[in-house]
Formats: C-alpha cells, structure tokens, sequence
C-alpha cells in the first residue's frame, strides 16, 4: 500500500498534473477577481484546500476544484517523493539537488508566508506618532478594563471568532460575550431610513439607530463597516445587549462587579514595541506636471526600551526595516497631510531570496558540470593536430557541426 | 535522468509525511486568536478607531517625540484624535443650535424656522469610502421617498462645493417625509478625504432647508480640518503591569489624569492656558521677541517611573541619549523631596535648540513632574520663578 502510494505521489505525471491544475486555478482565480475582488478571490481560490460552488438558493458548497492549498502540498510532497525516488547521489547530481531544494523551499517559504506574514497599515498625520498598525480588513471586539487609573487591559476578540462561534468566553474576562447578530458590511442611520431596521438593543446608545445589511465590498478601495449586536452574559445574568459598530465613533460603557468595560469594534491593532512619529511627508511631481515622482517620509523611530531615536526617510521601495516589521511607503491623504504606510510582518521573507540563489547555484552548477567537460574534450580534440574531428568524436551540437565542417572544407579542397 | 525505482520506497514515503506533516499543522494553525493585553489609558482607544476627531478650539499642542500614541479618553469632545484625523473647527451659521454630536456624528446642528419648522445638521465621517457614492445618496433619496436612480443621473444631478478646502459633492433631494407626509428636503454632501469618507447633511422641512442652503454651503466652506494635533502628555516612565501576548509592547504609562491641583502661587507673566487631558497644568510664558517657554504639570502615583528613567525620558526630548550619571540635584521642598535636571539640547518637534528645568517632587504616595522647557533665555530668565513655583505648591 504504501509502495503504491509512494509510486503514485513520486509520478512524473502526477508532477504534470499538478503543474496543469495550477494554471488553471490561476486562470480561473484572476478571472474571479472581477467579481469577487482580490480579497475574497485570494481566499477562495488560492487559500484554500477546495474551491466550492454554491448553487443558487442553496445553503450548502460543492467542492469542485482543488485549490492553491491542495496543489501545492500535493506538489511539495510529489517533489520531495520524486526526488527521493529518482535522484542519485552523486557530484554530477549536486545541482538537480539544489535546485529541488531550492523549489521545495519556495513551496515552503510561501506557504509560511501565507500562514505567518501579516499586513497592516499605519496612518500618520504630519506630527503625529503611532505605536500601532491597524488591519486593513479585519476587526476586533476590544474589550476594555478601563477601571485602574494608569492602564487599561484590553482583551481584543476577533470579529472572526465571534462569527465563528457566536461569541466568546475568555478566561480572561469573568463574562461570556455573545454575538446575538452580527453583520460583516453594514449601513447604519441614525434617522428612520426605508430598508432600514431599528436596531433592537437593551443598553447602550444603540436604540437610537437603524441598520440594515449589505454585501461585503469587494472593491480595493472600500472596506467591510460591521455592526453586532453583542450580548454579555455574566454569572448572574445577563447585563442586556449593546450596539457595537465600526460606524459608532464612542465605546459602549457598562460596569461588572465594581469594575468599568467598554465596547468597541475597531480594526484588529497590532502593537509595536516602539514608535515612529511623521515628521514631514513629501508629494514630489515633475515640474510642471501633476505626475507623482516621488513620495517619502521622514519619521522619527524611538525605542524606548533600548533608548534608539533616530531618523527613517522611507521612500518607493527604500522600506524601513525594523524588529522584524517592513514599513513600505504605501499611501497617503489626499491634501499631502499624512502618509500611510503598509506594514509588513513577514519571518520567512527571507525564504525566496535562499531559494533563488540556492536555484540559481543548482543550475549553474548542473550547466558547468556539463560545460566542463565538454569543453575539455573540445579542447583534447582541438590538441589533435591537423586530425579533423571525427564524428561522433565530440558530442552535442556544437561538435556535430565542427565534424560536419571539415568534410565541407574537405570537399572545396 | 534516469529512473531507478526504490526498493525501501514505503519506509521513505512514511519519512516523507512525517516531514509533511509539521506544514499540515502550520495550515491548520488559526490566526484568529484573542489578544489580551494593558495599555496606558491614554493610549487605549476607543473614541477615535474611526476617528474623526471632536471640534475644539482648545490649544493644539504636539506629542512628545516617541512618544506612544494617545488620544482623548471616551466622551472627552477637546481632544484630538489618536488616529491622526485632523481636528475639525466650523464657523456656526447664525440661527443654528449646536447640540452634542451623537455615537455617530462629530457636529451636529439644530435649526429652526418660522412655523415650529425645522431642520437637522449632522457630520459623520466613516472609515475607507464607506460604500458607493451612488448608494449612500439613493439612500438619502429612500429616506424622503424618492426611488432609487442610476449613476449617471445621480452624477448630473451632483453640484460642486467647497468643504473645508477641497472639493464634494452636494445632492439636493426633495421628497416628502414618509412618515409625517410633509415635503421634505435633504442637502447631502460626500466627501472623500484623508482615507475617510465625510457625510455632511442637513435633513428637514422643505422650505427651511431651502432657505438655509446658502447658510449651508457656508458652513461647509468654514470648515477647518488642522492638523494632526495629539494631546500634550507628561509621561513618567513607569512600566504598568502587563499581560498576554502583548505584555512588552508597554515602555511607557500616562500619569493619573485626575490629581488634584496643588495650591502654588503662579509667578507674574505665566499664562495658564488649558491642560492636556494628562496634565494637571499647564503655563505658556513669552520672552523677549516672541520667544517662548512652557511649564507643564503632571503626576503619578508611586514613584511614577523612578527619576532616572523619567530624566532619561526627558533628554529624549531634547535629542539626548540617556545618561548613567546621576545628573539631578536636591532641591528643598516642604513634605518631601525633590531632584532638579537641567539641560540643553535640541527640541526633537521643532529642530530649535531648547533647555529643560525639570523638578521632580517625590511625596509619600505620589510623584510629581514639573517642566520648564522652551526657548533657553526664557528659561534661564524664568528657572528661580519656576523652582519657587514648585516650591510654593501645597499638596
């Protein structure tokens, strides 16, 4: 059994087949694009084990494609397999392998960028500093301690989670919280609005408001605005339900067992040991034209932990590198008053450069090995003095022709 | 390249998903993971995640260097936004009645006409673009009855304004009020800018809304966005207990807000001007030519920090690396004691040479930070007064 499987996932043709399947998926998930977005395209067809179809009006999916996942683990387990089964030890061999293994780490690399790499922005105003990156897409319940004088303790849920499971129960909070509705793109009013429906919470400032669903944004530049309806549940009850939405511009406040909370979906934040202030954004254009040249930051990045204070110009594609973070000019406002730079967290961004130069060593070393003795032999023959190469005496193109030459100028003799 | 088909090819194949194996459970791992950790209060926000910040014609001063991002606590309208939304300013149109903005809006507006007649003014600003133009205005057209029409018809119909120096789009939308069954009027106006979209929108009775159109388009040319403009904050250097996954990313707390304003006697000249929400007080003082210095007040319970690291804290600002000398010196206070800094270096905000006075009071449960920074012949014609002033304050 297990020598068939072998066989079978060490195929050539299995290799093939998969390399087919990938070209179609790519096609089929770029046309996708169109109408899904690149957001929801990626995750559809590309992150992914199956690519499913719903068919109208139903609620279940029918795997009928496999997706980037699934070829490309069949793909790094046929490498690997294949290479196992084929390759010979060997110095003549030493580039095969290296280029193998230069290909399996790509696999490899990409997938744990696809698992491990995290994007975020980070909007700052000229004179501003931040110590946080916000998610493009994502959002988070923030629930926050807000008792103590100095600090607040915030437990931040993913709005994931919370559709996923329908709420959540974090030992870290002595309630459960639970999401009684939750719309991941949403319109909210706060005047009665037709196609609206009031917002039907106990507590709060969410009685005051309308909403209604609407799909997700699948264009670039528009985001998800969701609104839930949450509700905390404590041993001794439940305290009511609460309006939260990316459209409320203050917390929900409540109060537990003497302790302050609040409530708040925000984008998903992400923390950083350390700060970078705006000290001045520049629109460059070329004289004359409204052509963007150049866009740049200059930032102020402080450490405090380490006591680092110094200046950052980040420019198109003169990142700043930093703590394993990548701040890559990405943006900025409309009036020149801010920039927006992406903020790239990435462990294995190194793994594709490894891989090319592993790639590239592999085939120079499998073009050399063949190169060299090739041209020893050209050079044995060449050192035969006066003797025309005989055919067949050197091999390949090259010497075929030397060989069919002579004959030619043999005959104009 | 040749063939040669393994004998032991099950052994290797198990050798081959146990290899697998570990990338099967990096797939499978979840991302989606709740985050807990404690932030300083002024950093923890809340009230700007969509961040347009409150009107204010509070003073707009600048967050130290590095320092964490901060914000105005929840319902707090004079402070800036921790998002770097610029604070938005208005010049109220006669006749109209500023009410407080509700969960939504940032300005919010009442106005009256003759008859009990009325109208509503509201300011929203919603992250990224918020939906499509078409659809939020096909919204506002449902809301005085009208069906929905086409983008082009809606692209005729947009009037160009001005909203605080760019460019929007206006919408004038007569209905009726499904409701009430009156005519009824909408003034839409959608903007996109500094990543967000803007809804400015005066709803109500026909007529009245008519009238106020010009007082309207006004309103909107009045609007004054600023600058990023983040709350000034003292910091001493304490590290609050943290926790979870993102214990490490605190190296600095706020102050307690709240403390209580010691009675100290203002020297002449000192202009006491409103405080951050993380300052007890603040004092501007002017010298010759314009120049300027300022004097903040903050505290913190405990040792806020210590005084090494709050010293240190301070040289940041001033461009300097922390130093390992003890650099204070005792001053003589009543209750307690106190450390005296003081140093020259470069105002890392403005790039202008500048000198630091610090005193840093230690009281039995309480620290207190006093700071004299500025122009540095203002500071050196004001350093007595402001030791005195520090010596003068009763707790």
């Amino acid at each position: 059994m297990l020598k068939a499987l072998f066989k079978f996932f060490s195929s050539l043709k299995l290799t093939v087949a998969c390399l087919a399947l990938g070209c179609i998926l790519v096609f089929w998930g770029t046309l996708a694009q169109v109408h899904l977005g690149l957001f929801k395209a990626q995750n559809e067809f590309f992150r992914s084990l199956l690519v499913y179809w719903q068919p109208a009006g139903a609620s279940f999916q029918i795997p009928i494609f496999p997706g980037g996942y699934f070829i490309g683990t069949v793909l790094l387990i046929n490498l690997l397999a294949a290479h196992l089964r084929y390759y010979q030890p060997g110095k003549r061999k030493i580039g095969i392998a290296l280029i193998h293994l230069g290909v399996v780490l790509l696999l490899v690399g990409q997938m744990l960028t696809d698992f491990l790499a995290r994007e975020s922005a980070l909007h700052l105003r000229i004179g501003e500093t931040k110590n946080y990156s916000e998610a493009d897409r994502a959002y988070e319940l923030a629930v926050i301690d807000t008792t103590d004088k100095d600090s607040a303790k915030v437990v931040a849920i993913p709005g994931s989670v919370l559709v996923r499971r329908g709420g959540a129960t974090e030992p870290e909070l002595p309630f459960a919280i639970r999401a009684k509705t939750f719309y991941a793109n949403s319109e909210l009013a706060d005047t009665n609005t037709a196609g609206f429906e009031p917002v039907k919470t106990t507590v709060g400032a969410g009685s005051n408001f309308w909403w209604r669903e609407v799909p997700r944004e699948t264009a670039m530049d528009r985001v998800d605005l969701p609104s839930a309806i949450v509700e905390i549940i404590t041993p001794q009850g439940s305290l009511g339900t609460f309006l939260v939405s990316a459209m409320l511009t203050q917390p929900q406040p409540f109060t537990f067992n003497n302790r302050s909370y609040e409530l708040l979906l925000r984008p998903e934040r992400f923390y950083m040991p350390f700060s970078l202030h705006l000290i001045e954004f520049h629109h460059d254009k070329y004289p004359g034209t409204d052509i963007p040249k150049n866009f740049s930051s200059r930032v102020r990045l402080q450490n405090l932990d380490n006591g680092e204070n110094r200046e950052v110009l980040i420019y198109m594609n003169n990142p700043l590198r930093y703590q394993g973070e990548t701040f890559y000019q990405a943006s900025y406002d409309p009036d020149d008053g801010g920039s927006i730079l992406q903020v790239v967290h990435n462990p294995s961004w190194l793994t594709p450069y490894f891989s090319c130069v592993m790639v590239g060593i592999g085939l120079l070393w499998q073009f050399l090995s063949h190169l060299i003795p090739f041209l020893k032999r050209r050079m044995a023959v060449s050192g035969s003095a006066g003797v025309p190469a005989a055919s067949g005496a050197v091999r390949g193109n090259s010497g075929r022709r030397d060989a069919v030459a002579p004959r030619k100028e043999k005959k104009k003799s | 390249m040749s063939i040669h088909p393994t004998k032991r090819s099950g052994g290797k194949f198990v050798w081959l998903l146990s290899l697998a194996m570990p990338l099967l459970l990096v797939a499978g791992c979840h991302r989606d993971e709740t985050k807990v950790y404690r932030i300083a209060k002024d950093q923890d926000q809340s009230s700007q995640q969509t961040a347009p910040a409150l009107p204010t014609d509070a003073p707009n001063p600048k967050l130290p260097p590095g320092h964490p991002d901060i914000s105005s606590a929840p319902g707090e309208p004079a402070a800036a936004s921790a998002t770097g939304a610029p604070q938005l300013t208005w010049k109220t149109p006669a006749g109209w009645i500023e009410v407080p903005p509700s969960q939504m809006r940032v300005g919010s507006f009442k106005v009256a006409g003759a008859d009990g007649k009325q109208a509503d003014v509201s300011i929203v600003p919603l992250p990224g673009m918020a939906g499509t133009d078409s659809a939020n205005v096909n919204r506002w057209r449902g809301q005085v009855g009208l069906s929905v029409v086409t983008d082009d018809e809606l692209q005729k119909a947009a009037e160009n304004v001005e909203a605080g120096g760019q460019p929007a789009q206006l919408y004038d939308i007569a209905g009726t009020n499904p409701a009430g069954g009156g005519a009824q009027r909408i003034l839409g106006v959608i903007q996109h800018r500094d990543g967000m979209a803007w809804f400015y929108k005066m709803t109500g009775d026909a007529d009245l809304v008519e009238q106020q159109k010009p007082a309207f388009v006004e309103f909107l040319k009045s609007l004054n966005f600023g600058a990023a403009a983040p709350a000034q904050v003292e910091m001493p250097a304490a590290i609050p207990a943290a926790s979870g996954d993102m214990g490490a990313l605190l190296s600095a707390a706020a102050p307690a807000a709240s403390a209580n304003k010691p009675n100290w006697q203002v020297p002449a000249g000192w202009q006491e001007v409103a405080a951050g929400q993380f300052l007890v007080a603040k004092f501007t003082l002017t010298g010759d030519g314009g120049a300027t210095a300022a004097v903040n007040v903050s505290s913190s319970p405990g040792d806020g920090g210590g005084l090494a690291a709050n010293v240190d804290r301070w040289r940041g600002q001033l461009g300097l690396s922390p130093s390992t000398d003890s650099l204070a010196t005792p001053v003589d206070i009543a209750g307690g004691k106190a450390s005296l800094v003081d140093f020259s270096g470069t105002d890392a905000r403005t790039s202008q040479p500048a000198r630091l006075v610090g005193i840093v009071v230690s009281l039995p449960d309480q620290t207190w930070f006093y700071k004299l920074m500025g122009d540095a012949k203002v500071v050196e014609s004001q350093k007595d007064a402001f030791t005195q002033f520090v010596k003068s304050a009763k707790y």
